[in-house]
């Protein structure tokens, strides 16, 4: 168990720089996400904090001792790779002994982190079998059994659940929360998946091209996005996003959409009159009214039912915009329908993309 | 093939030339490849067997009657044919020995990446096209006081007392065709190792960094595992190639001096072509194929062993 800190870290490959000074401060036993999309620079920033990459500038603590020059093996944490990185000419024990056995440990502690481990996962029945007589989810279990018998400082995971079926996956997220409920131990786990990120974390952080975009709980970003990239990203199906025009009126927001419609917003914000702005709703926030005049109509493209709910993709002036329903009657919707945003759930955007300040 | 039979069997009624033609025909079809299989590898096989039990010397026309095993007896008795026994036993463990440990550092020198790496992979494989007889020639050379540089490199390190050629020294000829045979035999290791290590998936070293294993550790536990099948079947099949390959000591001592580095491959070429006696020298070649087959058998049953534990 520690804490992590990581403070104005910043990583170059040559002359390609893929982190632009991250801090972040990881608090004991705290479970974070490093969500964002491929080449954000979430794996690197977790190679790094493992030791598997040079830190390039600034500091990486690691229970309030510099770890930048130690190697990995010195700074007691343990990484579960996508790709399990299981020992393929040891049995299941011999895997998850591996680094005991390298300390030197004793021979009945040994057995018994393991066996602890095992039973923690349900692998006693597999302890003599090699990894390719494994199926995935089990290869999964050894690898995080192989993290669990060190009990390191923190654990690191590397999208390891990115190499199972959609089923599994969400088996295998469920036993990973489960299990980081039983030990307590500090993790950072890097995923592309926003569904593992909202479920899993204590606090996700959001990354995209190398800068840390926002830093908060799941709820905290799915209901307050910093700027559009996290808006955007966080939520499936994702956000919509119209382009309008700030106007103040009687003390009150509101937006002017290049079709002339106006729609009032829930409270005033510091922009000038007149400037652009983005509205944000997601497709479950919006509600569908019976036609009115001066409503936002839209044509109806597409409609994906999924079981649970339907999608219906829209054309909104011309551009995409989606909604998602419970309401079984959108299967008959068409070829026109009428949406309105419910205040509460507008997300108001700068120009430049932040999150506008009331 | 009875299958094939079975369901070609000839309908009733027809001519006793048809149900020939039709019973023949799977065996027509198969009949070219195995002409030329017959011909071209098993009758000179055979052929070449054969002269190792009848009397067949070039220059006595007379010559060619079964002899039983007397070319057995003979060799038997044949001290030469002992000591190149045991030259091919130095001969063989030294090449072998050198060309893979230099081979396996090479290749782990190679699969770390660098500037240039491609170009220096492509100069390092470059003695594998060079022909045997001209890696024979220009060792020779060089080992020559007259013309080389190497006697005299040897002289100034005070490793010799004076600048003589090596390979007309009886203790030391051998070593002559061992360099040769290193130099030229390296890059056959070099790229067999390089592709097994590049199959290595590079995130078990990384587990074992974090796991604690030091750069020994990770060597002897990860990548010697994975290079052990590779190795097994590079060195056998280098063993039977090298105690066969003689060309380098025909070209650069001809089994001189004093037949210190005759080994059995060149001793037979001797007998054959040098005296002439073909039936002896297959009597001699027998024996070593009896030899080489053994070590063979040994090797790969040691392999299967090997795998039916992992």
């Amino acid at each position: 168990m520690a804490s992590i800190d990581i403070s104005n870290v910043r990583k170059d490959f040559g002359i390609v720089q893929v982190l632009h000074g991250v801090d972040l401060a990881i608090g004991d036993g705290e479970f974070v996400v490093l969500v964002g999309p491929s080449g954000c620079g979430k794996s690197t920033l977790l190679r790094m904090i493992a030791g598997l990459e040079e830190v390039t500038a600034g500091e990486i603590r690691i229970d309030g001792a510099r770890v930048n020059e130690r190697a990995p093996k010195d700074r007691d944490i343990a990484m579960v790779f996508q790709s399990y990185a299981l020992y393929p000419h040891m049995n299941v024990a011999q895997n998850m002994s591996y680094s005991l056995r390298l300390r030197k440990a004793a021979k009945d502690k040994i057995e018994a982190a393991v066996s602890n481990a095992a039973g923690k996962l349900g692998l006693q029945p597999l302890l003599e079998r090699r990894p390719k007589a494994l199926s995935g989810g089990q290869r999964q279990r050894v690898a995080m059994g192989r993290a669990i018998v060190r009990q390191p400082k923190a654990f690191l995971f590397d999208e390891p659940l990115s190499n199972l079926d959609a089923r599994l996956r969400e088996q295998m997220r469920a036993e990973i929360k489960k299990l980081h409920k039983d030990l307590g131990a500090t993790s950072i786990y890097v995923t592309h998946d926003q569904i593992e990120a909202m479920t899993l974390a204590d606090r996700i952080v959001a990354m995209h091209a190398g800068v840390v975009q926002q830093v908060g709980s799941p709820l905290e970003l799915y209901d307050r996005p910093a700027n559009l990239f996290v808006a955007g990203f966080i939520g499936s199906p994702a956000m919509n996003f119209l382009s309008a025009r700030y106007e103040a009126r009687d003390g009150k927001g509101a937006a002017r959409l290049s079709d002339g419609t106006l729609i009032e917003l829930p409270a005033t914000y510091l922009i000038e009159e007149g400037a652009p702005i983005t509205l944000g709703i997601r497709p479950e926030h919006v509600a569908m009214v019976p036609a009115t005049p001066g409503g936002l109509q839209a044509t109806v493209d597409l409609i994906e039912p999924t079981g649970f709910g339907i999608i219906l993709h829209l054309g909104l002036h011309g551009l995409p915009f989606n909604v998602f329903t419970l309401d079984r009657e959108a299967l008959m919707a068409g070829p026109t329908v009428t949406v309105s945003f419910p205040q509460q759930h507008l997300h108001v955007f700068d120009h430049q993309g932040n999150r506008a300040t009331q | 093939m009875a299958i094939a039979t079975a369901s070609l069997s000839p309908p009733p009624g027809r001519s006793l030339f048809d149900r020939m033609a039709r019973r023949a025909e799977p065996y027509l079809y198969a009949a070219p490849a195995l002409i030329l299989i017959v011909t071209i590898m098993l009758v000179p096989l055979a052929l070449g067997l054969s002269y190792a039990f009848r009397d067949v010397q070039l220059l006595k026309p007379f010559s060619g009657g079964f002899v039983g095993l007397d070319h057995f007896r003979t060799l038997y008795g044949d001290d030469n044919f002992y000591r190149a026994l045991r030259n091919t036993l130095w001969w063989t463990g030294a090449s072998v020995f050198l060309q893979f440990a230099f081979g396996l550092i090479l290749a782990l020198l190679l699969d770390k990446p660098f500037a240039g790496r491609a170009l220096v992979q492509a100069l390092v494989f470059l003695p594998w096209a060079v022909p045997t007889f001209l890696t024979g020639l220009n060792w020779a050379w060089l080992f020559n006081p007259v013309i080389g540089p190497l006697p005299h490199w040897f002289y100034a390190l005070g490793l010799m007392s004076e600048p003589a050629n090596i390979l007309s020294d009886p203790r030391l000829a051998m070593w002559g065709p061992i360099a040769a045979n290193v130099w030229w035999g390296i890059p056959f290791f070099a790229i067999t190792m390089l592709a097994a290590l590049q199959a290595i998936p590079r995130d078990l070293y990384e587990a074992a960094a974090i796991d604690g294993a030091g750069a020994v550790r990770r060597f002897t536990s990860i990548t010697l595992p994975f290079l052990a099948p590779t190795i097994a079947i590079t060195v056998l099949l280098r063993t039977v190639w090298i105690s066969n390959f003689a060309d380098l000591i025909i070209v650069m001592t001809n089994g001189g001096p004093a037949d210190r580095t005759q080994i059995v491959a060149s001793y037979i070429f001797t007998q054959a072509f040098k005296a002439l006696d073909f039936g002896y020298a297959s009597a001699i070649a027998l024996v070593l194929l009896v030899l080489l087959l053994a070590y063979s058998m040994l090797i790969i049953i040691l392999r299967q062993m090997m795998m039916d534990r992992g």
